[in-house]
């Protein structure tokens, strides 16, 4: 068989492919259309209601009681709608959402769904059950922090934050960590997970921060520098000083900069040095700044003509947020000299002046 | 006379000749393209499903209210903009997101795109130096915020360098972790840096760049620089265009995302980690294909490292810009693709068909090699040829309208299904006729314009090829704001 013996059937394939195409197109938009006009009809006498339990006015119970008593086919199709405004409303609201939830049996589903095959499933549940703060599905929940799929644990780290059950810390931690080539969770939703679950996380921080992981410390200095943990602090320093890994050291002067105290000035200043990697002057000279106390004036000043610009930049900030003598420093170093150390007081001044960091009669533009 | 006849004999019997040779070879290239291209909507539409079903359990919301997520430094070069420059920048500004800056960089404009930005944004010159992290054609003429001081926008003036130099500077300036590059004429839909951010927050220590589809804007209703409606343009040329953005690039993209080969990510809107920019030493101001040329070293300096890493794509629709509404303009951009595309291809030519380098060397270069940068020189032939033919009478005119039924008809087929996905998906266009429109735009593409542009192409690879030194033109643009006929002429690179 030759070619051109082919080409009739190819073009008659093609052809009806061309057309199943067209159909599918025209379908798709039909039906998309019918399905949206039927679920505006359904779901309108139920609209009103919705929003006024969302946006907390129902106070006489009665949209809760009607939402509540829709049917299961317009359950279905106003479960999307109560979904969305979960994650958006606080308080009364969402106490009012999730017990409508919880009547119509999603709590149930999703508590059944965690052991689901499909990950989607299994996520979707997780998911559920972190919006509607469901404190006894913790225990469901917790296990899914060692599934298989990275969308599930990652869920489920959000929905035990979300929850706020301080004995989810370790696993959480646990979670961290990369296992048979399995990447583990992002540093940021772990981060996060913690610090929503309050005071309580102290000691699960402290274990992590002598952890073997260096990921699992990171998450836990950055923890405990945005929680203010400040019994941290001690720990904080030795990684500073002796951690193996860049990444902790950074994460631990940042830390250290929010719940240092005085000495701690001296401690981060030993790290500007030029014989530091960049990122760790950098994240030091910033730290000095919130530390805030005049002992890491003299330091912070020596950086302002440093050949790496953006740390110069950096020190000359921090010196205007320690406040008066940082920024008399500042100043002086516009009024005695010129070039780069100048240059980078003027930018820092300005930029105070503007923002209304600076005492009146302070240099400004 | 009689040497005349002699000669078309000759000429009949070399042409028939060769086309007994090349038809089949040629056809096969056609399937085997068109079914690439196929496979690579199949995995895309793949990656739409596993996207939409993730969807539901994504965390927008808590993306959103993180103050631990990455930041991001949104960099605009600008090149007289002055029509455009203040509604794209508050639009910029509004985007949601916990944490970004926006970073205007002017060209050296020779038209009112700073005042416009001074007036409108209250700017004050402060002594603000920008770090040389990256290495610079030109300093730094000087820099600029708002009064208010809180405003997260800097205004870096410099004189005429080019758009990749532009953006060194841009990078320069940056002190967020994630950097957007983007066009000032560019429209982002104010989800943008949430869906783009997605795969460094899900992944953040692997993923190093992402990219987005870039829609067509012509046509379509913007109000205050958001998109509010969107419309199919009404030339014919434009939604020709529109055919090829969804096929080739949304579609075609995706699915080398999910392969996990993507090289190239659209200059007019992609996401990197600055860290990684500045190792790679930022974009090559001499490159013609800067945005293909980035990605690329991106890749080598990755594999060459050693390092685990990630290039994605995000096929969300957010981010809308004009395409060329001219035949001059059309033409100078395709020639200027494909001069760039063959001079980063040449460049990382040791890539190619290397192992070490994994799909990106084995799979995706090799297919850029003979599926694209090739292709419009076999059209461009095959073209010639059968017109020869016809005009010599050595043409089975029967066998010859099969065949060119068999190739667009495939051609369309395979659009036919990139719209199905695009339908099932995003379904942006909703309006029948736009639907109608495109339809027949995806037929008429096959008359005319496949044989312009690969034309167009070709002049760009000779161009190159001859030491030819590129040339940026000018565009004219309706602008954006409201959907009045009004066109705004203003220059920019192209």
């Amino acid at each position: 068989m030759n070619v051109e013996q082919v080409f009739p059937s190819v073009g008659v394939a093609i052809g009806l492919g061309c057309v199943s195409s067209l159909g599918v197109i025209v379908i798709a938009k039909i039906r998309r259309g019918l399905v949206r006009a039927r679920s505006r009809a359904l779901l309108a006498p139920y609209r009103g209601a919705l929003i006024t339990i969302a946006s907390g006015e129902d106070e006489g119970g009665q949209a809760k009681v009607a939402l509540g008593a829709a049917p299961p086919h317009i359950w279905s199709r106003l479960r999307p709608s109560v979904v969305a405004f979960l994650p958006k409303v606080r308080g009364v609201p969402a106490e009012e959402l999730s017990a409508l939830m919880r009547s119509h049996g999603e709590i149930d589903e999703a508590r059944r769904m965690l052991t689901s095959r499909s990950a989607v499933g299994r996520a979707r549940a997780a998911y559920l059950l972190g919006l509607v703060s469901d404190s006894d599905s913790v225990a469901l929940v917790l296990p899914l922090l060692s599934d298989p799929a990275a969308d599930v644990r990652m869920v489920a780290a959000r929905a035990l934050g979300t929850i706020g059950d301080p004995s989810a810390g370790s696993g959480i931690l646990h979670a961290l960590r990369t296992r048979r080539g399995q990447i583990g969770l992002p540093a940021w939703v772990a981060a996060e997970a913690l610090l929503s679950m309050g005071v309580e996380i102290a000691p699960t921080l402290q274990i992590g921060l002598a952890s073997d992981d260096p990921a699992v410390r990171s998450v836990c200095a950055v923890v405990a520098g945005h929680g203010t943990y400040i019994s941290t602090a001690p720990q904080l320093r030795t990684l500073l000083a002796t951690d193996s890994d860049r990444d902790v050291r950074a994460k631990a002067a940042v830390a250290l900069g929010r719940v240092g105290g005085p000495d701690d000035a001296a401690t981060l200043a030993l790290h500007v040095g030029p014989s530091e990697k960049v990122v760790l002057r950098r994240t030091c000279a910033t730290a000095l700044g919130e530390v805030g106390h005049r002992e890491s004036v003299e330091a912070l000043t020596g950086l302002l003509g440093d050949c790496d610009r953006r740390l110069a930049e950096l020190a000359a900030d921090s010196l205007v947020r320690i406040g008066s003598e940082g920024i008399a420093r500042l100043e002086e170093a516009t009024t005695t000299e010129q070039g780069p150390r100048a240059r980078a007081a003027s930018g820092a001044l300005e930029l105070a002046a503007l923002r209304g960091q600076l005492v009146v009669g302070s240099t400004g533009p | 006379m009689m040497i005349w006849s002699g000669f078309l004999e000759a000429l009949r019997d070399v042409v028939s000749a060769i086309m007994n040779l090349v038809a089949t070879p040629v056809l096969i290239y056609f399937v085997v393209t068109n079914t690439l291209l196929l496979v690579l909507m199949g995995l895309a539409g793949w990656e739409f499903v596993r996207q939409h079903r993730r969807k539901s359990y994504a965390g927008s919301e808590q993306t959103v209210a993180s103050q631990l997520g990455q930041g991001v430094s949104v960099v605009v070069p600008a090149y007289n903009e002055a029509v455009v420059i203040v509604t794209s920048v508050q639009a910029l500004l509004a985007l949601r997101f916990a944490r970004h800056e926006i970073i205007v960089v002017d060209d050296g404009s020779t038209d009112a795109t700073f005042d416009q930005l001074r007036c409108a944004f209250d700017l004050v010159p402060v002594q603000r130096e920008v770090p040389s992290d990256l290495l610079t054609r030109l300093n730094v003429i000087d820099v600029h915020v708002p009064r208010d001081g809180r405003t997260r926008l800097v205004v870096v003036r410099k004189e005429n360098s080019g758009k990749s130099d532009s953006i060194n500077v841009g990078i320069n300036a940056a002190v967020e972790p994630l950097v957007v590059f983007i066009d000032a004429d560019s429209i982002l839909a104010p989800d943008a840096l949430i869906s783009v951010t997605k795969p460094f927050a899900d992944d953040p220590t692997r993923v190093v760049a992402t990219g987005v589809v870039v829609r067509p804007i012509n046509w379509c209703k913007v109000v205050d620089g958001r998109m509010v409606e969107v419309k199919l343009a009404k030339p014919w040329l434009v939604r020709i265009q529109v055919v090829e953005y969804l096929r080739a690039f949304m579609l075609g993209r995706s699915g080398w995302s999910r392969f996990g080969a993507l090289i190239l990510i659209s200059g007019a809107f992609g996401m990197f980690r600055r860290d990684v920019l500045v190792e790679v030493g930022g974009l090559d101001p001499d490159s013609i294909g800067e945005d293909f040329e980035l990605v690329m070293r991106i890749h080598r300096h990755m594999i060459k490292n050693r390092r685990d890493y990630r290039v994605q794509f995000v096929a969300e629709p957010v981010s809308w810009a004009e395409v060329p509404m001219t035949v001059k303009v059309l033409r100078r951009q395709r020639s200027r693709w494909h001069r760039g595309l063959w001079e980063t291809l040449w460049k990382y030519r040791g890539m190619a068909l290397n192992p070490r380098y994994g799909r990106v060397g084995l799979v995706a270069l090799p297919y850029y090699w003979a599926f694209e940068l090739v292709a419009p020189v076999l059209e461009f032939v095959g073209f010639v040829l059968v017109a020869l033919g016809f005009a010599l009478g050595v043409v089975n005119t029967s066998y010859a309208l099969m065949f060119m039924a068999v190739a667009y008809g495939y051609s369309t087929l395979v659009t036919l299904i990139a719209m199905v996905i695009d339908e099932l998906s995003f379904h942006k266009y909703r309006r029948w006729r736009d639907l109608g429109a495109i339809l027949l735009a995806s037929l008429l593409e096959n008359v005319g314009y496949r044989q312009a542009t690969a034309w167009w192409r070709l002049e760009g690879w000779w161009a190159s090829l001859r030491g030819k030194k590129p040339v940026w033109g000018t565009m004219t643009r309706r602008g954006f704001g409201d959907d009045s006929p009004a066109v705004a002429a203003l220059s920019r690179h192209v």
